[in-house]
């Protein structure tokens, strides 16, 4: 394992050939079709993809790779791009899952226009849909890539402003108050952590990764604070990163904006924005408080159980399918806590693989639920449907594919990592005593068998059975629609198969980092 | 050099994905990519068992998969695993070569032999594993495929459905449509499944591998560290909970019975061959493993060795219990497919019995040989019963006993075929399901299990009884007024007769050459599997249990030959008028009112639990906290600090602040409804508070 510095600033390009992409569609505006839009945004987020497997495969997976420039300011440190082994499947993922996305929302969002001119609006159009799209996209890659908490805090603040203003232009129902909580809710988080990360910053500095070794500066905070000061900055900067995550307690706001969001958002944010919280405890807390955060660890695990069961249980009682899948993803989150709170390397790794794993089956999912509305005029009330799967099977298929991942069933990567998760758990419980491990297996076995009920119940719910009477002009949605699903279930699977490309890295690096 | 053994569970993988992209094809070509691939597997799991038997040793391939979690993939054929894989695909085949006709009108061929030949490949991988982890991913295919083809006519027409319709046992209702049982099927496996994936990451953290070998190597490591910490008896309980699922047995034996929705190709391939034997596979995979720790335990005179005999013990008498209560509600049960349901969980309970029970002696030998046996003589006469049950229902077009009757005259084959594997089912000499069953009490014999044994014995008699109410009912057995007569029966097409026929004919044979194979099967046992050391062991006939089991065996059919056949009666007239006999037909027929509790306590429990939490804890709670306690709050706030501050504030400044504030939420206001306003105000105040927060504890300059 070792640094290796790129000839180009090719990971900054990443970031930056997007947000050109967003910028040129703004300026074009209506001067260009749909489909350019679409061919321009989703082709700059999938060079992002091939920039990172192309880093990936020629700097070795099991490399830290840096960008040659990078940006020392007074006071707060460094701003570089890193990619490790940590960070790639999330890196990945946020790009792929995005440029599919990009495709997908061209019929998507056809319909969208349609219903808002049918309810007498007039919302703004494709320049401005992509600009804001591709700057969310973009952001987030770049929040995943920084080694600073200044840095990464901006490109969070980044990712706000433009996935509120889609979710207050194109959302459904009461979408600006909807838009507002959720800016609010997200706000209070990124503003806790970032009161944290200035506390801390100002006694140990704001960088968290070494830009001359690309290793974590392990342990800086533990050494560098102390007494109140080291606990309020540790509690600010994990109770900011769960208000991201929406895990039990503040998970409130995620159903309200994951369901009523324009579908093509919610599935950005609710597989790949919340899950970068949950990669920056690891990623930023850990490596600042590995001492402190470990001795905290049993709380964040207990609760990471609390938000896996609580999220299923809310999940198995949603009647429509968006408001659903956005409890399924606090459930999820609760499987990825679990991961990163065993702090052991297998349910580190097991939870980063997890972030991959929900992003595409989750992805796959609120794209489902999308193609359902744009199908059925607007169907998302899973008690109106029922036996859809005679009508569209390719929709049930993927429908179940997507349920797979985030049950983890193979041949889909997901059970790859809720194998780690579950190692993770024994890991921390074996070393509890009898009684904690009796919980845990107890807790497991409610919160897998739940998440298995409510993904299969649904697939019964949507797909079969007998079909409704007024359903019966139901019928295959476009190829427009299908083939970005099928493009991330053919991922997903691929990621089964190839998981050592992923782990074995990860788990070396973790190794590597004691 | 002979690494393409493992074509013996990949080829099926492969051809699952030949078939999904020939989906725009014509639907003959799929059967065939099936068949033909399963057949390939079974040529190379012969080939495999043959060199094993050549050179006396295992044969083993393994390529790396997941370095870091130790994980590889290939084939490792033993003497157990080259036996189980013989049984496994030879049987996959028959079945699929009978659906080919049997499914051949049906629209959903895609996905029927997708998912039969991702089913073959599964349990192959799972037999053929050396590892736990590729193990599970088998296993949770079997899972997934099995969901799929229980469900496979998931439009749910009555026909299709298992149970009376309208039948209500305590209020829950008590007929299940295919796509009721496949989410049945998969919740109840997965539920053990967790047990199971607890067991492995247990495994792995104490060993760092999940390899069979390394498991058995690592016994005593294991075994020790885990009796130490007091987790023990609780890690044994979790890594059977997969085997005791999967496999249907009690406590989670319901989902098998409602199996049947699926086509009955699908219920002898679950029945037979995979799925349901996996469970029983792992237990004889990891018995001799558990014998060894037992010892282990005893040579470091540590008492953890009682806690595994108590584990065997508990097997056991779950394994005897199943087998009874299984088959007392085949006794009762008016559908030719739930009887043979009933007693499918009932058999793999005398094959968890029979291992189990064999452990106990402190030996694994004597139980791998029976619970082997009669998984595989089980298998055998099993098929050819769902096989030929398929056949009769797609004659007669009824599911329901009461609509049969008299078939022997129309399906003359059928009807030989049926009784044959009946007579092996009912455990008579000279067919194989007798030396199986024989040897399984045997097991519970030596070893003095007194209550399982008991139970064994009882449920002997009872299969007999049950079996052969079966084959008069359905084929000699006949009433006036039997509507069947309305269209033609007649025996079904080769393909499907062939099978059937041939398996009934081989439980036979096996049966008569047990006496001469027995030793060599004890010698091949004993010399090549896994974590067995060759030991001494009596197998043959013990007068002193044969003579009892053979009697209540006769006596059960005798019974079912008097009352059904001799004086045609129909014992419900005379139940119905007794109230007692009555409750008791009720309480048979509605399955001990297990599943009936299961949904009132744990589908209910789970559902209320949820919406009362919705209710209460989401929206009531917490949602309301956030979104309308702490928004008013902090407007309280904003209005009282206004009201008291306003004796020492310029007035002015005051007045022109709030006017500014009420201004913006005005403003904002005829965008969108009232609480709005609130989360502007919070979002100021929260933003204040958090900067002299700030200020305080940094000294922050602002």
């Amino acid at each position: 394992m070792g640094l290796v510095t790129l000839e180009a600033p090719l990971l900054a390009s990443t970031v930056i050939v997007p947000v050109l992409a967003a910028v040129i569609s703004w300026l074009a505006g209506e001067k260009i079709s749909s489909k350019s839009h679409a061919v321009l945004n989703g082709g700059s987020l999938l060079y992002s993809l091939l920039i990172f497997v192309y880093i990936a495969y020629s700097a070795g997976l099991d490399n830290i790779v840096r960008d040659p420039a990078y940006w020392t300011i007074d006071g707060l440190g460094t701003f570089a791009f890193v990619l490790d082994p940590i960070v790639f499947p999330v890196a990945i993922s946020i790009a792929a899952v995005t440029a599919m996305v990009a495709f997908y929302s061209i019929p998507y969002m056809e319909h969208r226009y349609e219903e808002l001119r049918h309810e007498g609006e007039e919302a703004p159009g494709w320049g401005a849909y992509f600009f804001l799209y591709t700057l969310f996209a973009a952001s987030m890659i770049g929040s995943v890539l920084t080694s600073n908490t200044i840095e990464f805090y901006l490109f969070l603040e980044l990712t706000l402003i433009p996935s509120f203003l889609l979710i207050a232009f194109y959302g459904y129902g009461d979408r600006v108050r909807i838009a507002i909580l959720y800016l609010i809710w997200t706000h209070v988080g990124a503003l806790l952590f970032l009161i944290g990360a200035l506390s801390a910053g100002f006694k140990i500095g704001f960088d968290f990764i070494n830009i001359y070794t690309g290793m974590p500066k392990l342990g800086i905070g533990d050494a560098g604070l102390a007494g109140d000061l080291l606990w309020a900055t540790l509690a600010l900067m994990v109770i900011g990163l769960l208000v991201k995550m929406a895990v039990f307690g503040v998970h409130i706001w995620l159903p309200y904006a994951h369901a009523e969001a324009p579908t093509p958002i919610s599935a950005l944010l609710s597989p790949n924005l919340i899950g970068i919280g949950g990669l920056m405890l690891f990623r930023i807390v850990y490596t600042l408080f590995p001492k402190s955060l470990d001795q905290v660890s049993t709380y964040l695990y207990a609760w990471a159980f609390l938000t896996m069961i609580y999220g299923g249980l809310m999940a198995l009682v949603q009647t429509d399918f968006k408001r659903l899948l956005a409890y399924s993803s606090v459930s999820q989150m609760g499987y990825m806590l679990l991961g990163i709170a065993s702090l052991s390397i297998y349910g580190i790794s097991g939870a980063l693989l997890h972030y991959l794993v929900h992003a595409f089956g989750k992805a796959i999912l609120f794209l489902v639920a999308g193609t359902l509305i744009a199908t059925l005029h607007g169907l998302r009330q899973i008690p109106k449907m029922g036996g859809l799967a005679t009508k569209m099977p390719y929709t049930a298929a993927l429908a179940l594919v997507g349920f797979m991942h985030i049950t983890g069933i193979p041949p889909t990567a997901g059970l790859w990592s809720e194998y780690l998760i579950v190692r993770g758990a024994v890991e921390k419980s074996f070393n509890m005593g009898a009684l904690s491990f009796t919980l845990m297996s107890i807790a497991l076995l409610i919160g897998i068998g739940l998440s298995t009920a409510y993904a299969f119940f649904t697939m019964k719910r949507i797909f079969y059975g007998s079909l409704p009477k007024h359903l019966d002009d139901a019928h295959e949605a476009k190829d427009s629609l299908i083939v970005p699903m099928i493009v991330l279930a053919a991922i997903g699977i691929l990621v089964f198969f190839y998981v050592f490309t992923i782990i074995n890295p990860m788990i070396g690096y973790l190794e590597h980092l004691g | 050099m002979h690494e393409f053994t493992i074509a013996a569970w990949l080829t099926p993988y492969i051809g699952a994905a030949i078939i999904l992209l020939l989906y725009k094809t014509g639907d003959r070509v799929k059967g065939y990519v099936a068949v033909l691939s399963i057949l390939i597997a079974a040529l190379v799991s012969t080939y495999a068992a043959l060199l094993v038997h050549e050179h006396g040793k295992p044969l083993y391939v393994a390529f790396e998969w997941v370095e870091s979690l130790d994980v590889t993939i290939g084939a490792y054929f033993d003497s157990l695993s080259s036996l189980m894989a013989l049984v496994v695909s030879w049987l996959s085949f028959l079945i699929a070569v009978y659906s080919l006709e049997y499914m051949g009108e049906d629209p959903g061929q895609t996905r029927y032999w997708f998912f039969f030949s991702f089913f073959v490949g599964s349990m192959m991988l799972l037999v053929l594993s050396d590892n736990l982890i590729t193990m599970f991913i088998g296993w949770e295919g079997t899972g997934l495929a099995s969901y799929a083809l229980i469900g496979h006519w998931f439009t749910d027409e009555e026909e299709r459905w298992v149970g009376d319709p309208g039948r209500k046992a305590l209020g829950i209702q008590m007929w299940f449509e295919p796509s009721h049982s496949g989410l049945r099927a998969l919740v109840f496996t997965r539920l053990g499944d967790v047990g199971l994936l607890v067991g492995i990451a247990v495994l792995h953290l104490i060993l760092g591998s999940t390899g069979f070998y390394e498991i058995l190597e690592g016994a005593k490591e294991w075994s020790s560290l885990l009796y130490m910490r007091g987790l023990l008896g609780i890690f044994l309980a979790l890594f059977i909970l997969g085997a005791l699922a999967k496999s249907a047995q009690f406590p989670f034996h319901e989902w098998l019975v409602t199996a049947m929705t699926g086509p009955t190709s699908v219920s002898a391939l679950i029945h037979a061959a995979t799925m349901v034997k996996a469970g029983v596979y792992f237990l004889l995979r990891f018995v001799p493993i558990f014998v060894v720790a037992e010892h282990a335990l005893e040579y470091l005179h540590l008492p953890g060795a009682g806690i595994i005999k108590d584990f065997f013990a508990y097997i056991a008498l779950i394994g005897a219990f199943t087998a009874f209560l299984m088959a007392t509600m085949a006794v009762v049960s008016r559908e030719l497919k739930l009887i043979l349901a009933f007693s499918t969980a009932s058999q793999l309970g005398y094959m968890f019995l029979g291992t189990a029970a064999g452990a106990l002696t402190g030996e694994s030998l004597l139980g791998v040989i029976a619970g082997f046996s009669h998984l595989a003589s089980h298998a055998i006469f099993k098929a050819s019963l769902f096989l030929a049950a398929g056949a009769i229902i797609h004659a007669v077009h009824s599911r329901f006993i009461d609509d049969m009757g008299g078939l022997a005259k129309d399906m003359r084959v059928t009807f030989i075929a049926m009784t044959l594997a009946a007579l092996s089912l009912a455990g008579l000499p000279p067919f194989m399901g007798f030396w199986s069953k024989d040897m399984v009490l045997l097991a519970g014999y030596e070893s003095k299990a007194s209550i399982p044994l008991l139970l064994g014995v009882v449920t002997a008699g009872l299969t007999a009884a049950y079996t052969f109410r079966m084959i008069f009912r359905v084929f000699l057995y006949k009433t006036s007024g039997d509507s069947h007569h309305e269209h033609h029966v007649h025996e079904p097409g080769k393909l499907m007769l062939v099978p059937y026929t041939l398996l009934a004919i081989l439980s036979l044979l096996f049966g008569l050459a047990w006496p001469f194979i027995e030793e060599g099967i004890l010698e091949w046992f004993a010399r090549g599997t896994l974590g067995i050391e060759e030991g001494v062991v009596h197998i043959g006939i013990e007068p002193e249990l044969a003579a009892p089991t053979l009697t209540i065996v006769f006596a059960g059919i005798f019974i079912s030959y008097y009352v059904y056949q001799y004086r045609l009666a129909t014992p419900m007239t005379y139940i119905s008028r007794n109230s007692i006999l009555n409750f008791l037909h009720k309480f048979l027929y509605d399955r001990w009112f297990i599943n009936s509790i299961y949904y009132k306590v744990l589908v209910r429990g789970f559902r209320t639990l949820s919406v009362v939490t919705y209710k209460f804890i989401d929206r009531l709670v917490v949602d309301n906290f956030y979104h309308i306690f702490l928004p008013t709050s902090f407007m309280r706030l904003a209005l009282d600090t206004r009201a008291k501050l306003e004796h020492w504030i310029d007035e002015g400044f005051h007045i022109y602040l709030v006017n500014g504030i009420l201004g913006i939420s005005g403003r904002v206001r005829r965008i969108q409804n009232g609480i709005l306003n609130y989360y502007i105000v919070m979002l100021w105040l929260g933003l204040s508070i958090i900067l002299i927060f700030l200020w305080l504890l940094m000294g922050w300059p602002i």
